[in-house]
C-alpha cells in the first residue's frame, strides 16, 4: 500500500495543468434575496417540505400537538423536550437498528439556508445519527435567527475542528427514478417540517 | 462490439421509447437552465469552480496527504490503490476483516469503472445497491445509462415487471409511488441486515479530512451511519482544498445534475461514527495519466453532474447504452479515449460538435473541444475506417488546390441537381441513409461573394438579401 501510495502521488507531481494555478480569491454571495425567511419557507415548500414560522418554543409545542404527524405517530424521539415529550429514548439504545421502527423524529438544527432550503444538522448530541434517517418523519427546530442567505456563509459559520458528522438536509427523502416523476418517501423521512423560532 | 451508430440506430427503432428519452432528459435540462438562472452569479461560480479545481489538482500530491492525515487523524483508515483490481482487493480484504457478506452500497460511478460488484458477488459478497434506479438496473442485470439517473432508459412498465418478478409486486403495477413503497420496505430490510456499507465520494476535504456524499433518496446516509463498518470509495481528484470550496462546488452540483437547488441530503463524515470502523479507499486508475496530457487534463476536472449528458442532442436520442464505454454521453467520450483509443474509436464521432455540453459544464470542461482533438487522434493512430479515411483524403486534396476545388464544386452542382435521387440515398451511402440533399445553388459561393461585392452599394440588387445569406 505504501508504495501504491508513493507511485500515485509521484505521478501525480508530473502534470500538465497550465495556467494560473494559484487558489483563487472568490466570493460570491447569493445576493438579491430580499426577504431571508420568506424565500427560506418557499424553497423549503418546493422541495416537498413544510416550513412554520412561531414566536417561542411554546408556540412551536403548540403547532407539533396539533399537527397530523404527531397524531398519527406512535413511537416519537424527541430531542427537543421543549416542543414535544415523545416516548422513545434513542438516547437508552445501545445499537441504531433498535431506532428502526420510529415514526417521528424531533431535532435541532444549527442553522437554515435562504437559497437552497437546507438545515444543518449536527449529528453529534445524538447517539444514534442513523435516527435522521431511519425516522419516518423528521421535524428540525432552528432560531429565527440563524437563517443566513446563502451556502457560503453557512459554511463560514459551522464549526468542523471537532465535528464528527453533519447533514444538511432539504426537504423529505425523495426519488425520480422511476420515469422522472417525483415520489416523495424514498428511504429517508417521508415529510420535513421546518418550526423556526422566533 | 457493435459501434455506436448501429447501437443508436438500434434504440431509435422503438420510436416512442426513443422519444420520451429524449424529452425526458430536455426536461431536466430545462430545470437546470432555470436554476441556474436563478443564481445571480452563475458564470462567476463556473470560473471560480474551475480556478479551484485546476489549484487543486495542480497541487494533489499535497492535498492528497493533508486529507489523508486529518482523516486519519479522525479514525479512518486510508487505503491507495493504483487500479480496479488493487481497488478490488482492497474492499474484499476490508469486508472478509469483518466478517462481511451482505453490504448495502450506495452508487458510486467509480465502482462501476472497477467492476467492484461483479467481482464482489463472484467472493461470495451479496451486495445490494440501494439507489432506487441502481437497484432497478441491477435487478434487471443491466449497467447504468446515465451517471445521475442510472435507469432512465427504463419505461415504468419494465419496472413493474422486475419488480414483480423480484420483489413480488402485484403483476401489472406501474405506479411510480407505489413501485418506491415496495423498493423502501425491501430495501429497509437490506439496510438492517447489512454488516458494511459502500458508497462514493462526492466531495474530499483536505482541511479537514470530511468525506462529502449527496444523494436524495437517503441511501447513502442511512449505508453509512448503520452497519459497523463503512467503505467510501474515491477517485484521486476528489479531493478539495479547503471547507469553504463546497459553498461553490454544492451550490453547481444538484443545480447542474437535477436542477434542484440542493440535493436533499448533503452529509459530511469526518471519521467513523463510535463504534464503527470507516475506510478511505483512494483510486488513481489513469486520473494521473489523463493530468498528464497537455490537450485533455480538464477531463479529470468533473464532477460527474451529467448535465452534458442531458444536454446532448445525440445522447438524448440514442441513449446512454449506445455508448460502449462505463461513462455515456460527452464527458463519458473523453474519458473513455484514455482508456482505450481504437476500442472507442467511435465515441468521438458520436457528437454534433454543438458545444452545448461546454455551454453547460459547472466546471467549464472543453469538453466539445477535446471531442474534436480526439477525432484528430482517432485519424492520426490510423483508426479511422477505409471509407471515412477516402473520403477525407479527398477532401484533403480538393482543399489544397484552388482549382480542383472550384472544378469540384462545378462538377457536384451540375451532377448532382441530374442524377436521380436514389444514386444518393441508398444503403452503401452512410451519409445519405437517413438525410437528403441540400438543394444545389445556382452558382458557387465566390461568384455570389464577387457580385455582391460590386454591387456593395445597392445590396437589394445582388439577390444576397432575398435568399438570406448576406
Ligand atoms: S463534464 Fe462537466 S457537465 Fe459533464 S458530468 Fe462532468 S462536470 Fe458535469
Amino acid at each position: 500500500m505504501t508504495d501504491t501510495r508513493r507511485l500515485i502521488l509521484d505521478r501525480l507531481r508530473k502534470h500538465a495543468i497550465a495556467g494560473d494555478t494559484s487558489y483563487p480569491a472568490y466570493s460570491h454571495p447569493h445576493a438579491g434575496i430580499s426577504d431571508l425567511r420568506r424565500s427560506f419557507q418557499s424553497v423549503i415548500e418546493s422541495v416537498g417540505g413544510e416550513c412554520r414560522y412561531v414566536a417561542d418554543l411554546e408556540a412551536a409545542r403548540k403547532v407539533i400537538s396539533g399537527s397530523e404527524i404527531l397524531t398519527a405517530a406512535k413511537t416519537i424521539c424527541s430531542h427537543v423536550k421543549e416542543v414535544a415529550e415523545g416516548n422513545f429514548d434513542a438516547e437508552a439504545k445501545s445499537d441504531a437498528h433498535q431506532c428502526a421502527d420510529v415514526d417521528l423524529t424531533i431535532v435541532r438544527g444549527a442553522l437554515g439556508v435562504a437559497e437552497n432550503g437546507a438545515v444543518w444538522v449536527n449529528a453529534d448530541p445524538l447517539r444514534h445519527r442513523a435516527l435522521l434517517f431511519l425516522s419516518e418523519n423528521l421535524i428540525l427546530v432552528i432560531e429565527g435567527r440563524d437563517i443566513v442567505p446563502d451556502m457560503e456563509s453557512a459554511y463560514a459559520r459551522i464549526d468542523f475542528t471537532r465535528l464528527r458528522s453533519g447533514y444538511f438536509i432539504s426537504g423529505p427523502s425523495k426519488t425520480a427514478d422511476i420515469e422522472q416523476c417525483l415520489v416523495i418517501g424514498a428511504h429517508g423521512a417521508k415529510s420535513v417540517l421546518v418550526l423556526v423560532v422566533g | 462490439m457493435k459501434s455506436h451508430a448501429r447501437l443508436a440506430a438500434a434504440f431509435l427503432k422503438q420510436e416512442k421509447r426513443a422519444h420520451w428519452h429524449d424529452q425526458a432528459l430536455w426536461y431536466v435540462r430545462e430545470k437546470r437552465d432555470r436554476m441556474a438562472a436563478s443564481v445571480p452569479d452563475w458564470e462567476a461560480l463556473r470560473e471560480t469552480a474551475q480556478a479551484i479545481k485546476r489549484h487543486a489538482l495542480a497541487n494533489l500530491p499535497r492535498y492528497l496527504e493533508e486529507f489523508e492525515q486529518n482523516a486519519a487523524a479522525r479514525g479512518a483508515i486510508v487505503h491507495y490503490a493504483l487500479d480496479p483490481a488493487e481497488h478490488n482487493r482492497i474492499v474484499l480484504e476490508v469486508l472478509k476483516s469483518k466478517n462481511a457478506r451482505l453490504v448495502a452500497k450506495s452508487k458510486s460511478m467509480l465502482s462501476e469503472e472497477c467492476g467492484l460488484n461483479e467481482f464482489l458477488e463472484r467472493n461470495g459478497v451479496e451486495v445490494v445497491e440501494t439507489d432506487l434506479a441502481e437497484r432497478i438496473i441491477q435487478l434487471a442485470g443491466e449497467r447504468p445509462s446515465h451517471i445521475v439517473l442510472p435507469s432512465i432508459h427504463i419505461r415504468k412498465e419494465e419496472v413493474g415487471e422486475i419488480f414483480h418478478e423480484h420483489l413480488g409486486t402485484e403483476k401489472g403495477e406501474s405506479d411510480p409511488t407505489r413501485l418506491t413503497r415496495a423498493a423502501r420496505t425491501h430495501l429497509r430490510e437490506k439496510f438492517l441486515a447489512a454488516q458494511a456499507g459502500i458508497s462514493g465520494v462526492n466531495f474530499a476535504v483536505a482541511e479537514t479530512g470530511a468525506v462529502v456524499i449527496c444523494t436524495n433518496e437517503g441511501n447513502a446516509d442511512l449505508g453509512n451511519s448503520l452497519p459497523d463498518l463503512y467503505i467510501a470509495v474515491m477517485g484521486v481528484e476528489k479531493v478539495i482544498p479547503k471547507t469553504k470550496d463546497l459553498g461553490v462546488f454544492l451550490r453547481l452540483l444538484s443545480r447542474s445534475a437535477t436542477g434542484q437547488p440542493i440535493s436533499a441530503y448533503t452529509s459530511h463524515l469526518l471519521g467513523p461514527r463510535p463504534g464503527q470502523e470507516m475506510h478511505i479507499v483512494i483510486v488513481d486508475n489513469g486520473r494521473s495519466e489523463i493530468l498528464q496530457r497537455e490537450r485533455f487534463y480538464k477531463a479529470a476536472f468533473c464532477i460527474r453532474c451529467g448535465a452534458c449528458l442531458n444536454t446532448c442532442p445525440v445522447y438524448r436520442r440514442s441513449g446512454g447504452h449506445s455508448y460502449n464505454y462505463v461513462i455515456p454521453g460527452p464527458i463519458g467520450t473523453i474519458l473513455a479515449m484514455h482508456r482505450d483509443l481504437k476500442k472507442y474509436k467511435d465515441m468521438p464521432y458520436a457528437s454534433t460538435l454543438c458545444g452545448s455540453c461546454t455551454a453547460v459544464c459547472p466546471v467549464k470542461i472543453d469538453i466539445h473541444r477535446q471531442i474534436v482533438l480526439w477525432r484528430n487522434e482517432v485519424v492520426e493512430a490510423g483508426h479511422l475506417g477505409r471509407a471515412k479515411s477516402a473520403a477525407l483524403k479527398t477532401a484533403t486534396l480538393g482543399m489544397k488546390r484552388t482549382r480542383l476545388f472550384r472544378l469540384g464544386g462545378w462538377t457536384v452542382r451540375k451532377l448532382l441537381r441530374s442524377l436521380p435521387p436514389f444514386v444518393f440515398n441508398n444503403r452503401l451511402t452512410i451519409w445519405g441513409r437517413s438525410r437528403d440533399l441540400p438543394k444545389m445553388p445556382a452558382q458557387s459561393f465566390r461568384a455570389e461573394y464577387r457580385a455582391h461585392s460590386k454591387s456593395k452599394t445597392n445590396l437589394s440588387e445582388s439577390g444576397l438579401n432575398r435568399e438570406g445569406r448576406s
